[in-house]
């Protein structure tokens, strides 16, 4: 006996209903907010809208991309990342003295790529292990990880900066293709990773899985633990490229390449429609909130307005997107 | 076939099985009865792998089994169809179908989304579901949830050989009525696949469902009686039938209210949960709330203490409307709530007994804004004797106490308080004998010192001794309203009539 | 689970672990390092230790209730700046200033946290945005010095009464007011009874939300004189002042033995983890271990000290 015809009479009671007509559009405003901020700065400075405009738009949202990437498979799991500054810092200070250099003879040329993107997978693990294994919540292991890896990055260096001469590191950001930085086709071609990760594997659903109910989860029988190392690790290793992708834009290495990332990081996450609940959003989400963030940044610039003002934006914007997302049923005592 | 033999579990000393025997048999529907605290929710998650018994056995087949979670228990064909759902409302119909059995979709480390949606498919078939398994569980009904749920939970067929037993836990109670026909319907068709036990409160619906019936009261089976041969009287007999001992509740304690009324309900209600409530509790009355999960007292007493702030009609402390949108709001108007969950509502556990009854009232210890802990001492010291509480001090940490000394803490703080009104949230939950009798005795006593009390308590016959007034409630609807004069009480089944 | 007041146990042990500690690190430096144990060196580390603990009282009320502040390093340095602007043109009318400064950042967060029921790491974290931002704009992310004249203002703090800099007189003072704040108001009582348990404090008619806002704006208002306490010792204001403070602070509310989980610790333990933390920073300075290379040590004491010290019974999910 089907039970598909007519007015469906499985199909939800009227509030029900409405709730969810009011979720699914929740679900575009972050799309709509970037269409209505890319038309507002144009109608400002019809400048925006130029080729010569979007392409450095498209290079300077390349590497908050690919470390938002990462920070969303965090969230997504319920937990958060506040070690991306360190690990950034540990990852590009390795390219930057592995590859050739002035201050030392080594010369490994792009071979730095897949060190420091270990690098970083190998120090998301160490806060996936501690988070894990000791039950210690995610924000406090990253934030002892975060100015460790600082740290780590600053002896590493003996103080100070190192200047990349390698050209094959320097072209990750300054060679063209297609008229674009290689910058930017990585940063594609990780989102696609990251896509597929999130949308194809067991693991990119697991991340949802735990974050929507870890306890049914757990009953179910889903490998939760290992889950979340996997999930750090991911994360380790986008902040440690994105560490080669910095020390390759800006010629450097030192321990404050990656000062102020964090806080527009989570906020392209959370303004894209990530719930920092966890098990709603995803890598989409992310690239829209990226997008917004820095057609902001590019927005301010060519209005006029101070970019200093820049971070306060950021924070008022994060706090509209968490407050009107929050699922006030099922928060009750917030922390 | 699915056998207990001697099941027993207790929670903390105290038992909700005592040496329960039943049998489940292929091909058949077995139902389940019981008042609320029979033992029927654990029971299933017993055989459902959720918790694990304290003694006893179990036995598939005639070979005794031990399930430590669902997940060993589906291996064995048991499944179970949750009251409070187990799908994760965030992600497809068909992950949740396959949750935890995605490796048999993946293939080089990336999943075949129309394999699994096929197979799932194939699934929702079974319970008659035509939807797009890629559709977010969320987006769906509780009703058609309820069939995912029942989907999954028959999918064990394709993994497990031999007969599945398919527990179904309090499945209607947010069903309208087409719905519950649609079920049963599967059921009755699925019923060469897998055996059913069938829990709910609603008894001409277990009767319909079932061949046969266990009755459950206070953890032990009282009864099992094919179900053509029952009807609905005799079960609500058998499950409360029990001699009534008057001085139990210290009826002859039960003084007349007085004629003052301390708070007035009118047409009072929270969309979705309760409607149209009237009330009007007297000073030094008792007043108590009788409903089963889903009857919305609950919800009303939230309302009361500002945990849940009504949305239709009107709330009269002593007079005067007011809206309690918080439990400050509640406290300030002079009332008082002793929740059900001591522990974690009821008491900071970690801070002493004196900092526990000043709680509520700090104003009474304060000279300004300073805490006088001299004062805060002698207070606590003198409720530690006024209600005897056993506690080797009033510095000890709450949590260092009984359950029943506790309670007397609770009371103590509203106490300190001075409130007027009390709601009292399953007072004796958890407690002994001994600790329940200490807390009939303190109640007959702040009723004639001029409190008044909401209560809603865990048994009928509690909520019969010690009320003078009973409401009772069934699908947010108050149905019947008892005067419990001592001598002219009414009977349990009077009240269960109306309840389910 | 913990028992505060069982006798000669673990628990037990653990409350008083950080000042034996402490009073170990005291010993060994002064043991093996000549000029350590002297008056003068004592008077640095105190002096050094009053900014760190005036931050830390801040953080201890938040924390205390279960929450966590990360704006105090940015409203600091807002403070600083705010100083360093002022102090020419108003003289003293630019300390109350920047403690309003601080009040408005700590009811920015508390209004977020509270009435949008944002959770209060990102609460804070934004809030930390917005008084960033501000001091960037109004400092023109530079380090702004104060002249001659204005130094003469900021003597209350950067000066000595009785040979003792009065920077730790002042320190001594919040010492003593947030102790007596935590153990003999309503205001402290709540704090712990929220922290300790939430529910019950809401059932018993606690006004949580109040309580909430209060902690948040009596943090931004310490983070703020904290913040003076910088432009007087550095003699500038700068946007970037309190920068690789605040894994410091929070390192030492923790190592001092309050818990995350919030309900236990205090005041007094938070003197105690900022003087240990004061002490290995001098210490590893001393071994000329870089400042920067020094915060991988703090940020495994941070791991290990949440390890030891946090009550899993309270998250039976921890994310």
């Amino acid at each position: 006996m089907s039970v598909s015809s007519g007015p469906s009479p499985l199909a939800l009671p009227g509030r029900e209903r409405r709730a969810l007509y009011r979720a699914r559009l929740r679900a575009w405003a972050p799309l709509l907010v970037l269409i209505g901020l890319c038309l507002l700065i144009d109608i400002g400075n019809p400048r925006f809208l130029t080729i010569a405009n979007l392409v450095r738009v498209a290079t300077a949202a390349a590497i908050p991309l690919v470390l938002a990437l990462g920070t969303t498979f965090v969230i997504l799991l319920g937990s958060i990342d506040l070690s991306l500054e360190g690990v950034l810092a540990v990852g590009s200070v390795l390219t930057s003295l592995l590859a050739a250099n002035d201050a030392n003879s080594l010369s490994f040329g792009l071979a730095v790529v897949p060190v420091a993107v270990l690098a970083g997978a190998l120090i998301g693990a160490l806060n996936g292990a501690l988070h894990v294994g000791f039950r210690i919540p995610s924000f406090m292991v990253t934030l002892g990880i975060w100015f460790a890896g600082v740290g780590l990055a600053t002896v590493l260096l003996g103080g100070g900066t190192v200047r990349v001469l390698e050209p094959l590191v320097r072209d990750v950001a300054l060679a063209r293709v297609l008229d674009l930085p290689v910058l930017v086709w990585i940063a594609l071609a990780v989102l696609l990773l990251a896509w597929v990760i999130q949308e194809y594997t067991p693991l990119g659903r697991y991340m949802y899985v735990i974050g929507g109910g870890e306890d049914i989860a757990a009953l179910s029988g889903i490998p939760i633990n290992r889950t979340k190392v996997a999930v750090f690790t991911l994360a380790g290793a986008f902040y440690g490229l994105g560490g080669v992708m910095a020390a390759a834009q800006l010629g450097v290495g030192n321990a404050m390449i990656g000062d102020g990332r964090l806080f527009p990081s989570v906020t392209a996450v959370v303004v894209g429609g990530t719930s920092l609940i966890g098990g709603e959003g995803g890598v989409l989400n992310s690239l829209v909130g990226v997008m917004i963030v820095t057609v902001l940044a590019n927005g301010l610039v060519l209005l006029g307005v101070s970019p200093y003002l820049q971070q306060a934006i950021q924070g008022l914007m994060i706090i509209a997107a968490v407050a009107v997302s929050i699922d006030r049923v099922r928060s009750a005592i917030v922390k | 076939m699915l056998q207990t033999i001697q099941l027993s579990k207790s929670f903390g000393g105290l038992p909700a099985l005592r040496d329960v025997d039943i049998e489940i048999r292929p091909h058949e529907v077995v139902g389940l009865v019981g008042e609320n605290g029979a033992g029927k929710s654990t029971l299933m998650k017993i055989l459902a792998g959720v918790q694990q018994p304290t003694s006893g056995s179990l036995r598939r087949d005639g070979v005794p089994f031990v399930v430590h979670n669902p997940r060993e228990a589906a291996a064995l064909g048991i499944g179970m169809v949750f009251q409070e759902q187990s799908l994760l409302p965030n992600i497809s119909v068909a992950e949740n179908l396959f949750l935890g059995r995605e490796a048999e979709f993946t293939r080089f480390g990336l999943m075949n989304w129309r394999r699994l949606h096929a197979a799932a498919r194939r699934e929702l078939q079974r319970v008659g579901l035509d939807i797009d398994p890629g559709r977010r569980t969320a987006e769906l009904s509780f009703a058609a949830r309820q069939m995912v749920e029942l989907a999954k939970a028959l999918s064990l067929e394709e993994r497990v050989r031999g007969e599945l037993v398919i527990l179904l836990d309090e499945p209607t109670s947010v069903l309208e009525r087409a719905e519950i026909e649609r079920l049963f319907a599967r059921v009755q068709d699925l019923r060469n696949r897998a055996s059913f036990v069938f829990v709910s409160h609603r008894l001409d619906e277990v009767l319909a469902l079932s061949d046969r019936v266990y009755v459950l009261k206070d953890g032990s089976v009282v009864a099992t009686l094919p179900a053509a041969e029952a009807n609905v009287t005799q079960l609500h007999r058998l499950m409360v039938g029990r001699a009534l001992n008057a001085e139990y509740y210290m009826e002859s304690d039960q003084a007349p209210y007085a004629p003052e009324v301390v708070l007035q309900a009118r047409g009072l209600g929270v969309v979705g949960a309760y409607r149209d409530v009237n009330f009007e509790l007297h000073r030094g009355e008792v007043l108590a709330i009788a409903g089963v999960i889903g009857s919305g007292r609950e919800e009303l007493v939230r309302s009361i203490f500002g945990f849940l702030p009504h949305t239709e009609g009107e709330l009269r402390v002593n007079g005067l409307a007011v809206r309690l949108a918080t439990p400050a709001d509640a406290v300030a108007q002079g009332i008082g709530y002793v929740p059900r969950e001591r522990r974690t509502e009821g008491l900071v556990t970690l801070l002493s007994v004196a900092q526990n009854i000043t709680l509520a009232n700090l104003d009474s210890v304060l000279h300004g804004v300073r805490i006088d802990y001299g004062q805060e001492r002698t207070l606590a010291e003198d409720w530690v004797k006024r209600l005897h509480i056993r506690t080797a001090g009033v510095d000890m940490p709450c949590g260092s106490l009984s359950g029943g000394n506790q309670q007397k803490v609770v009371l103590a703080k509203w106490l300190t308080a001075r409130s007027r009104i009390l709601i009292l949230d399953h007072p004796t939950r958890g407690l002994d004998v001994g600790a329940k009798e200490e807390v009939y005795r303190l109640v007959r006593a702040l009723c004639r010192d001029g409190l008044s009390v909401v209560m809603t308590a865990d048994t009928l016959e509690e909520t019969i001794g010690l009320a003078h007034t009973i409401l009772v409630m069934r699908d947010g609807n108050v149905t019947a309203v008892f005067d419990a004069v001592p001598g002219a009480k009414p009977v349990q089944l009077d009240l269960i009539e109306h309840m389910v | 689970m913990r028992v505060p007041f069982a006798g000669f146990s673990a628990a037990r042990l653990r409350e008083f672990a950080p000042a034996l500690v402490l009073a170990a690190l005291v010993v060994l430096l002064a043991v093996s390092t000549p000029g350590f144990g002297t008056p003068e060196t004592l008077l640095v580390v105190l002096a050094d230790t009053a900014t760190l603990f005036v931050l830390g009282v801040g953080l201890t009320f938040v924390i205390l209730i279960g929450g966590i502040d990360l704006s105090i390093q940015a409203v600091a340095s807002l403070s600083s700046v705010v100083v360093a602007m002022l102090v020419p043109r108003l003289g003293y009318a630019a300390f109350p200033a920047a403690l309003g400064a601080g009040l408005l950042c700590g009811l920015f967060s508390g209004i977020a946290h509270v009435k949008l029921h944002v959770p209060s790491f990102i609460a804070t974290l934004a809030a930390s945005g917005v008084a960033g931002g501000i001091a960037l704009l109004v400092s023109g992310a530079r380090a702004v010095t104060i002249g001659e004249a204005g130094r003469a203002y900021l003597q209350w703090v950067a000066g000595s009464v009785l040979g003792i800099p009065a920077i730790i007189l002042l320190g001594a003072m919040v010492l003593v007011a947030g102790m007596l704040v935590q153990r003999y108001t309503p205001f402290g009582r709540y704090g712990l009874a929220i922290g300790a348990g939430e529910a019950a404090a809401l059932a018993s008619g606690v006004r949580v939300d109040r309580h909430k806002m209060a902690a948040l704006a009596v943090s931004g208002v310490l983070a703020s004189l904290a913040g003076i306490f910088l432009a007087a010792r550095m003699a500038s204001g700068s946007p970037m002042l309190a920068n690789q403070l605040m894994l410091p602070a929070v390192a030492a509310v923790l190592v001092g033995g309050t818990a995350i989980t919030g309900g236990v610790g205090g005041v007094g333990r938070t003197l105690i983890g900022a003087l240990i933390v004061s002490v290995v920073r001098i210490g590893m300075t001393f071994l000329g271990v870089n400042i920067f290379a020094q915060q991988i040590l703090f940020g495994a004491v941070l791991i290990v000290a949440v390890a030891l010290t946090i009550d899993r019974s309270k998250i039976p999910i921890v994310k």
